[in-house]
């Protein structure tokens, strides 16, 4: 009965506030123009019909036409509006739901009532999670129906982004509720709570950089390892024919310059892992928002289909000449797309717990401070 | 039946303000018990440690029966806070429901009771309007209405007057004495002396974080007690031999004894002198309030 109570309060609370109506017209919005783009024979429509684009790759029934429509929710929609645009309205409609609550003469009237302070500030930490989950709620079902009517697929995962974008919201808004309890100020909450994400953001980013660096070095070594040891045996063949063989010079020069190039990337990567290594623990334990995001491409995404992921992430290789053998196998290229595949392979192999798992428990430790304050606080 | 029994209540806050020392009173069922003092007294935190809003530094006793600090016992009891603030976007009746729910009143109850209530503190009417569109005096009546949602058997009012207009306290008053006929003890925090003298059963005066003064206000006053007698003209030069003390033309006899002055009035009557008034007298609050807070000392806390 009292967690019902805190629920409807909660409801009540965001109900009244002109943000949260403000966002879920612009989340209309944003359903309406993901739903404007259609398929038919000849290929792409945009808005509801007013634009058509010819294509022979993406047409009604194409299986590259359901990965460009999903991949514009899981990628566009989820990661910029949902993960940053609705993110920073609901931080900043919720950051003061914790300082009024604790409000002198309005927490004496909560507190004072025959409810644990543990319980009570766990209820209202959850409560508040509503905004967010109904907010993205309201968001996928709209994407549902778009994704139903026009590519003829009712896929029901399109829902695992509201645990997820709530997941995501929640490491977050842990922090804005601890400096909301700390300090009573819904901006100081604010404040903090985007140092806080620009911090994330900020290690996420060396995360990605320096293991970009440091596994194209890994590669680059590795290949030009498997380079040398190709043409070492290549030249044993031919010195075994014949010592004055014309291609003896150019690959004991080849080897030479491998031989180089291997001394050179391991010098960088001898560089780079003392760095690489503690932001690799850092992110270790810190909410990895990114990455849980990130969480939707992999549940959503179809291996015969078109990524629309890869594309945002400049990977556009990753879809030309698939099948195609290297032919040498140290060229930048070809050393530049095994390490992009086995980078991307790195994230997908991240499990569960280490995205989420770890990150929760930040939280919890976040919540678990909040709640010890809040129990122990004089109001 | 004694439904507040506090014994050696100390409060020490961070940078050693030592607000309550050794505070112990006692409120009995049925009784209006008034809590009084100057600023900084530690009123405010007594009744915040009762209602567990702050945690003592060091208490014993119980409520209800039960220690200080048993979350079950608080669906008993009833609180208003001082400067208390509802959300905003709530109307009357919602906050009552909100309250009512937390204090695990059933929704039926508490449908009855809001209607009951808000007719009772004369709110009929502005039950669907939001709170932010209340006066003073209003939250102050939706504040006990909520006090009263959870049928408490202890009421515990933190300046429930305050803001409310001269016929407004006369309800609240009229209310608190109701509450007693039906059986419950209020706890009133307030600095309208003269408000608690005309409700209240029993009285504690705080000073500095202590208790100087306990118990009901006739019993407190009757070191006070005299008789005053004024003529017109001097007085007579016996008077002051006879008389506790002299001054202008009136004789003060000390005590409630009528008897005493008997002789007195018949002695002046036989000399022809006109007697203008004979008036028992003793303290009011006020007399009490000022005597036990000792003006010349600064009020407040004990750093």
């Amino acid at each position: 009965m009292q967690f019902k109570a805190l629920l409807i309060d909660a409801y009540r609370q965001l109900s009244a506030a002109k943000l949260f109506w403000v966002t879920v017209g612009i989340s209309a919005l944003v359903v309406v123009a993901f739903g404007s783009i259609g398929f038919n024979p000849e290929g792409i429509s945009i808005g509801f019909g007013a634009y058509q684009i010819d294509s022979e790759q993406l047409y009604e029934g194409s299986p590259w036409a359901r990965g460009l429509y999903i991949g514009i929710f899981s990628s566009f929609l989820v990661k910029i509006w949902l993960a940053w645009i609705a993110t920073v309205l609901a931080l900043i409609s919720t950051c003061s739901i914790f300082p009024e609550f604790v409000h002198s003469g309005s927490i004496e009237l909560t507190i004072s009532k025959p409810i644990d302070r543990f319980k009570l500030f766990f209820s209202k930490y959850l409560v508040s999670l509503l905004f967010v989950v109904l907010q993205v709620a309201i968001f996928c079902f709209g994407i549902f129906l778009c994704v139903g009517l026009r590519i003829g697929e009712w896929n029901p995962m399109i829902f695992s982004a509201i645990p997820i974008v709530a997941t995501f919201f929640s490491y977050l808004f842990a922090v804005c509720v601890l400096v909301g309890i700390l300090t009573r100020s819904g901006i100081t909450a604010l404040l903090i709570t985007g140092i806080f994400w620009m911090m994330l953001w900020s290690v996420q980013t060396s995360e990605i950089v320096l293991n970009r660096f440091v596994t194209g070095l890994q590669v680059d070594i590795e290949r030009f390892d498997e380079g040398i040891v190709t043409a070492t045996e290549e030249l044993i063949k031919i010195q075994a024919k014949s010592e004055t063989d014309f291609r003896i010079p150019t690959l004991e020069k080849r080897i030479e310059k491998f031989q180089l190039e291997i001394d050179e990337k391991q010098e960088s990567l001898d560089k780079l892992t003392p760095w690489h290594t503690p932001v690799e623990w850092t992110l270790a334990v810190l909410p990895k928002n990114a990455q849980t995001i990130g969480l939707l491409d992999r549940w959503l995404s179809d291996s015969d289909g078109f990524d629309i992921g890869a594309i945002m992430n400049g990977d556009m290789r990753a879809f030309e000449d698939e099948d195609v053998k290297e032919f040498d196998p140290t060229t930048r290229r070809a050393r530049g797309r095994e390490a992009n595949r086995r980078i991307q392979e790195d994230y997908e192999s991240r499990s569960l717990w280490y995205v989420v798992g770890t990150s929760l428990l930040f939280e919890g430790f976040i919540l678990g401070l909040g709640s010890w304050y809040f129990r122990r606080k004089d109001f | 039946m004694t439904v507040i029994q506090l014994q050696d209540v100390e409060k020490v806050y961070r940078g050693k303000v030592h607000a309550l020392r050794g505070v112990s009173i006692e409120v009995m069922d049925g009784e209006i018990f008034g809590l009084l003092g100057p600023n900084g007294a530690g009123k405010s935190t007594l009744v915040k440690i009762i209602m567990t809003v702050i945690h003592a530094t060091k208490v014993s006793g119980t409520l209800l029966g039960k220690p200080i600090g048993d979350r079950v016992t608080l669906e008993s009891i009833g609180y208003l806070p001082e400067h208390h603030r509802f959300p905003y976007y709530l109307t009357g009746n919602q906050v009552l429901h909100h309250y009512g729910a937390l204090c695990k009143v059933a929704r039926k109850e508490r449908n009855t009771r809001a209607s009951s209530l808000l007719t009772r503190l004369g709110l009929s009417g502005w039950e669907h309007k939001k709170v932010g569109t209340y006066s003073k005096g209003m939250l102050q009546r939706l504040g006990i209405a909520q006090a009263l949602m959870n049928n408490p058997k202890l009421l515990v009012l933190d300046e429930p007057t305050d803001g409310v207009d001269p016929v407004g306290r006369r309800e609240i008053r009229d209310l608190l004495a109701e509450l007693r006929e039906e059986g419950r003890a209020v706890f009133l925090n307030s600095h309208l002396l003269s408000e608690l003298e005309m409700v209240c059963d029993r009285v504690a005066i705080m000073v500095k974080g202590k208790v100087t003064m306990q118990g009901t206000i006739d019993s407190l006053t009757v070191d006070s007690r005299r008789y005053e007698i004024t003529t017109q003209g001097a007085l007579p030069n016996w008077a002051t031999e006879l008389a506790d003390n002299v001054s202008g033309n009136m004789m003060t006899f000390n005590g409630d004894d009528p008897a005493k002055v008997q002789p007195v009035l018949d002695r002046l009557r036989a000399e022809n002198a006109t007697i203008v008034s004979v008036q028992p007298v003793r303290e009011n609050l006020e007399d009490l309030f000022m005597r036990a807070v000792d003006h010349k000392d600064a009020p407040g806390a004990i750093r």
